[in-house]
């Protein structure tokens, strides 16, 4: 597979350590009214989608920037690579 | 040998080679299949199932017969197509699949008992009894089974890999892949053209076509001239594109030196990466054959491959006139096989064709109307049954092309679970959609299989993948070529009593998929299953689409709705040792050295892999007889002395900005912000569901400079982790990290005289208790003016330095300090006896941080801060694990003699040894030289209340039972006096 | 100066150079290299007005040079100063980065080759880069036989690969040995 790097291009999927759906980006409010049953849905739970997904890879044997990839998990197609950091910080500045 | 007139191959040049043991002659630009042909050899070896002698079929990469055994020694290779090896001088090859000389086959008794060995054979005969099954079933089969004979010795030759990248990548050197080439070559993109013959041309190479009125030979070697002109086309024979993968990459295999005796200082074969932006597919065609009686014996070849033989390589399987050729097709293109041969002068029996209809194409007898249903001929053909209007005769007959038509090679069109198409025009699948995206088939391969309509089709491909991707290429003028219509009858086999083949390498006839068929495995996944039909090496090239409409004719329904099995990689076979690239033995990864690894070599160390690691174990002096005499030594000669370990290998991280205490806060579950500048403090790190993760320490070393350390095995994903906190989680908080871990080498200082050793290469630094204590760290100077740091930190619970310089410099230091205390004693010490120094603190490490752990359990909850979140506080509260009892205590064996094994689970004395009783576990064990037994550290249910209590630890696995003494995991110094001495 | 005699990340007391034909490999231990990332809101400087390279790119100006190595972050090289402190030179420079001295951290092998074809062709054997992401001006990191390199390309025909020092041995070893074998197919 080849992951659109948002800096670098197209680079080559071994570059890259996968870790999975991109909602481990909202971790809990640790002194949020329910944390523990948050944290544990955070930890625990994950969409599995057959369809499109977005989920983080780490550019590990690269500029070791977290990526938030859309990809189709059925056709593998890859719809969109964002910085994770630009993401957050978006997400943020949106609130 | 004779040869015909014409060809490619080069007269003037004789290679000798051997089958057999017998010597034989032939040309470069031979295979070793058109060599023996032009020998007269025809048997070339036995089938599977029957052991029935066989000779070659084909004259490409779907041989399903003429397999052999290349080369002696541990580079003799099983099951290699004679019709694909290229001619060498000195080439060793034997027949395969044989139990004495290949034409008295002691195993061929296994056709006799045909009956027996029919569809589903192995599922109906071996189940019963079932006891059979391991003593004598699967041994026997296992004896009985595979074609050629490994050589059991390693593969003596170099692999490697490589990575290419390209706008376009042409697969297939035939008329539509050169001209699809030509014409991507031509607009400048970058192309690559790979073929898995040796020369380019594909079927232009086979046939007596023209090009503008010149042979077609021709117009394909000068486009191959001007392709390789081009700096911008890469032109790579001998390589067959195996697989596609995701997003345009291509697996290939480049067989570099196959076609050599031996590869000589080359690799044998490179497995290529190969990204490409679009491909074309010009893969071309495989002739399928038509089924009848005893249509298996040498001499009976497809009628494409026949031409093939002669047109090429000048050979023909016979030249005899009294035992003519003839041809059985059910189509106008296997006509062209009488009249090629005929042009060579190769007597022609003549085409038996059962269309009513079929055309007379030239001199020769045609039997319209006509089948062949039955053959003779022990070891190869003499004769063959016409049968034409109810009429049958036997004609005498040296050999016989079978024209069955062509099937597109949709293989790597239909890879990703891209689905082949039913093309009735053609009788054939054609590529579907649904497969790899941005890969344009082309040429015969789609279905265009006249060459005017290959090079139409290549050259348009290129053009179009190429726009995709912006390129604009100008169309060719190409050249004038034949362009006949197909014509063919859905003629699919010969009925008859007789079995009649349909996959010649796994002995597959009519009879077995009508007896799957009668058995209800009719999907093609299960007749594909029940009777072996298009497995093996060949993968049922030239028998699945014949296998379909015959269980088409079965089932009554049509082949598209009879469907054809998942293509999957590789394409043809690959063999493991490319696929491993090289990475073998040694080569399987590479090491890391720390710094002093020259100097423990030379001091005679022996050395541990720690993941990548290469780590000094223990240092063994002369006379020492047993490792553990060397460990207890080092181990002792630190707590009486001082010891020199080199910890390179821990992770360093630099953790800087104006709020990098606030994140190590947030990593770490102690407080790490309120750090003094010159300290050092241990950390914990939790995982995020509140379990241990890794622990290390920080050292402050300026308000916004901190170097934090992790495990060796952590480093990579503690460093992970950091990044994800940085960018993921927090990206507001101002704070850089890069790993150090190479740049500094560290050296732990420990023992007593530790202090007065260091004393001895500072520069003007006050290392007094008071000027630097405990946890204490200093960026400084040593040696005169090299800059150091130091770490007042203890491992082993004895007073004790880490020491980094850079790392160039480590080896220097190690050898400097041994220098200067030598009338210290002091020793180096490697991780075993670190190991026994820590067990004997009581101290954590991977066996106790092994992801099931929790700061309580590890006697540390109190270092979780209840004052600040920090990943993995949250749900370290929860019940689940805050409720869990179990501590880490040291373990003493009541018998002094006896041995703690790590591993064994801990039981109340006399209770039974269940899960419902188990109290714990044994993580880490060692004996220690201070104590003089055996010791252990464990998580004990209430362990911190039970001191003085007596457990057994039970190994079932070993049948070991071990009385234990309950003791503070702390069993040098419970109340840390020494470290801050 | 310090009394200490330091090795090369190869172990000995000189560099390394090895030459196949259309290849010259040399070890290049008098590298300095100081690793900078801009703090939060830090406007990007201009160490020894050196102007930083986009992502993906290399640039030098006089005796120094630096890649970029991650957003906000560089490597700064300096030839021939590696005994020197050069980290702290750097900070000099640029007063509030975040500096880490990683003259050590890295053993920089130079790849100087007779024609680019040679040098692209050795590539092809190590790394899986489209050939426009390392060209002449372009850095890049990746993946090498497992190990995290860096590669510069200083030029057409020169190229340095940039291993984590512990795997130097074996980081020298697969150049070689790619070279060796380019040199028979060349």
């Amino acid at each position: 597979m080849l992951i659109p790097h948002p800096l670098l291009g197209l680079r080559d999927s071994q570059e890259f350590t996968y870790l999975g759906d991109a909602a481990l980006m909202d971790r809990p409010d640790p002194a949020g009214g329910n944390a523990e049953a948050a944290f544990t849905d955070y930890v625990f739970l994950r969409d599995n989608p057959a369809g499109v997904h977005r989920e983080l890879w780490f550019h590990e044997q690269g500029d070791r920037s977290w990526l938030v990839v859309t990809r189709d998990t059925v056709t593998h197609e890859i719809l969109g690579a964002e910085l994770a950091r630009d993401v957050k910080l978006n997400e943020e500045g949106a609130q | 040998m004779t040869r015909l007139n014409g060809g490619l191959v080069d007269r003037g040049t004789t290679l000798s080679f051997a089958f057999n043991g017998k010597s034989y002659a032939g040309h470069p630009g031979d295979t070793l299949a058109s060599a023996l042909l032009a020998n007269g050899v025809q048997l070339m070896g036995r089938s599977f199932k029957y052991h029935r002698p066989r000779g070659v079929f084909s004259a490409g990469s779907e041989e399903p017969n003429a397999m052999v055994e290349l080369r002696e020694g541990a580079r003799q290779e099983p099951n290699t197509r004679a019709t694909v090896t290229e001619l060498y001088d000195g080439l060793i090859a034997r027949s395969q699949n044989h139990l004495g000389p290949l034409n008295r086959d002691l195993l061929a008794m296994n056709d006799y008992f045909a009956p027996f060995f029919a569809a589903g054979f192995y599922y109906k005969t071996f189940m019963w009894p079932r006891a059979f099954w391991e003593k004598l079933y699967e041994p026997m089969i296992r004896g009985a089974a595979g074609l050629g004979r490994l050589s059991k010795q390693a593969d003596p030759d170099a692999y490697d890999k490589g990575f290419l990248h390209c706008d376009l990548l042409v697969i297939g050197g035939g008329a539509a892949g050169l001209a699809a080439a030509l014409t991507a070559g031509r607009a400048g993109a970058q192309v690559i053209l790979a073929d898995e013959d040796f020369r380019l041309g594909g079927r232009l190479l086979a046939e007596s076509h023209t090009l503008d009125d010149a042979p077609a030979t021709g117009w394909a070697a000068s486009v191959a001239q001007e392709l390789a002109s081009l700096p911008n086309v890469r032109l790579m024979t001998r390589t067959t594109v195996f697989g596609v993968y995701d997003h345009g990459v291509y697996g290939a295999v480049e067989r570099v030196a196959d076609h050599l005796a031996t590869p000589g200082p080359r690799v044998r074969q490179s497995l290529w990466r190969i990204t490409a932006k679009r491909a074309v597919l010009a893969a071309g065609a495989t002739e399928r054959h038509i089924p009848f009686a005893d249509n298996d014996r040498p001499g009976i070849m497809l009628a494409g491959a026949m031409r093939a033989y002669a047109n090429r390589w000048a050979t023909a399987p016979t030249r005899n006139a009294a035992d003519p050729v003839a041809v059985f097709a059910n189509n106008d293109d296997g006509h062209r096989t009488a009249l090629d041969l005929m042009a060579k002068g190769v007597p022609v029996l003549g085409v038996i064709d059962p269309r009513p209809d079929a055309p007379r194409l030239g001199d020769y007898d045609l039997f319209a109307g006509g089948v062949i249903d039955g053959t003779k001929g022990r070891l190869g053909l003499s004769a063959i049954r016409i049968t034409q209007d109810g009429r049958s005769s036997w004609h005498r007959c040296g050999a016989l092309g079978v024209a069955g038509g062509w099937n597109p090679n949709v293989h790597l069109a239909s890879h990703h679970r891209g689905r082949p198409v039913w093309e009735e025009t053609l009788l054939a699948f054609v590529p579907g959609t649904g497969g790899p995206s941005g890969l344009f088939p082309a040429g015969a391969a789609a279905g265009k299989g006249s060459t005017a309509a290959a090079l139409q089709s290549g050259m348009e491909a290129a053009r179009k993948a190429l726009a995709e991707i912006g390129i604009a290429a100008t169309a060719l003028s190409l050249p004038d070529a034949e362009d006949a219509p197909i014509r063919q009858a859905a003629f699919w086999h010969v009925p008859g009593k007789r079995r009649a083949w349909v996959d010649f390498q796994n002995d597959v006839t009519v009879k077995d998929i009508a007896l799957a068929h009668k058995e209800n495995m009719r999907p093609v996944e299960h007749l594909k299953r029940w009777t072996t039909l298009g497995m093996a090496t060949d993968q049922g090239k030239t028998a699945n689409i014949s296998a379909l409409a015959v269980m088409a004719e079965l089932t009554d329904k049509t082949i598209p709705e009879t469907g054809t099995t998942i293509f999957r990689p590789p394409y043809t076979g690959v063999s493991l040792s490319v696929l491993g690239g090289g990475d073998t033995g040694a080569h399987f990864r590479p090491k890391r050295l720390t710094p002093t690894h020259h100097w423990a070599e030379e001091q005679g160390a022996v050395f541990v892999e720690v993941g990548a690691w290469m780590r000094a174990q223990y240092f063994p002096r002369p006379g020492e007889t047993h490792w553990r005499e060397t460990v207890d030594r080092e181990a002792k000669a630190v707590r009486a002395g001082v010891g020199l370990c080199d910890v390179t290998t821990l992770g360093k991280v630099d953790v800087q900005g104006a709020d990098a205490g606030e994140f190590l806060n947030r990593l770490y579950s102690n407080m790490m912000g309120t750090l003094a500048v010159g300290k050092v403090r241990y950390g914990l790190m939790l995982r995020e569901d509140g379990h241990a993760y890794d622990d290390g320490t920080c050292a402050r070393l300026s308000e916004d400079h901190y170097v934090v350390t992790t495990t060796t095995a952590n480093a990579g994903p503690v460093y992970r982790n950091m990044e994800f906190a940085r960018q993921c989680l927090w990206p507001d908080l101002d704070v850089q990290v890069i790993s150090t871990t190479d740049a500094w080498a560290q050296i732990a200082v420990a023992g007593p005289k530790s202090r007065a050793l260091l004393e001895r290469i500072v520069d003007e630094f006050d290392l007094s208790n008071a000027a630097f204590p405990f946890m204490a760290c200093a960026e400084m100077t040593v040696c005169k003016g090299l800059r150091a740091r130091l770490f007042r930190i203890s491992f082993s619970g004895e007073l004790a330095y880490e020491i980094a310089v850079p790392a160039r410099y480590g080896q220097a230091l190690m050898a400097r300090l041994m220098e200067a205390g030598a009338d210290l004693g002091v020793t180096p010490y490697g991780t075993e006896a670190l190991g026994v120094l820590r067990i004997e603190k009581g101290h954590a490490a991977g066996a106790e941080l092994n992801g099931q752990t929790t700061a309580q359990m590890l006697g540390l909850g109190r270092m979780v801060s209840q004052k600040k979140d920090s990943i993995g506080a949250i749900m370290s509260r929860r019940e689940g694990l805050a409720a869990d009892r179990r501590r880490l205590v040291g373990l003493t064996p009541v018998d002094p003699a006896a041995t703690v094994t790590p591993g064994a689970h801990l039981f109340a004395e006399g209770a039974a040894r269940s899960m419902a009783t188990d109290q714990g576990w044994i993580t880490s064990a060692a004996f220690s030289p201070h104590l003089g037994s055996s010791i252990g550290l464990g998580f004990l249910e209430d362990g911190e209340t039970r001191m003085g209590e007596i457990l057994v630890a039970a190994n079932p696995l070993e049948g070991q039972e071990t009385r234990l003494k309950v003791v503070s995991a702390h069993f040098i110094d419970p109340e840390g006096e020494r470290l801050r001495d | 100066m310090t009394d200490l005699t330091p090795i090369t990340a190869l172990g000995a007391k000189t560099a390394r150079k090895e030459t196949y034909d259309a290849l010259t490999l040399s070890e290049n231990p008098e590298l300095a290299l100081a690793s900078l990332a801009l703090r939060r809101d830090q406007t990007p400087p201009s160490p020894f007005g050196l102007r930083l390279p986009d992502p993906g790119h290399c640039a030098d100006k006089g005796s120094v040079a630096a890649f970029w190595t991650a957003p906000g972050q560089w490597m700064i090289e300096a030839p021939g100063r590696a005994n020197e402190d050069f980290a702290a030179r750097l900070e000099e420079e640029v007063p509030g980065g975040s500096i880490s001295e990683q003259t050590d951290a890295w053993t920089a092998i130079e790849i100087t080759a007779k024609n680019s074809a040679a040098l692209e062709a050795l590539m092809q054997k190590l790394v899986n880069l489209d050939p426009a992401q390392i060209a002449p001006g372009h850095a890049a990191r990746t993946g090498l036989e497992h190990m995290s390199v860096y590669l510069i390309r200083r030029s057409e025909t020169h190229l340095a690969v940039m291993g984590m020092r512990s795997f130097a041995a074996a980081l020298w070893h697969a150049l070689v040995t790619a070279a060796a074998r380019i040199d028979q197919t060349a």
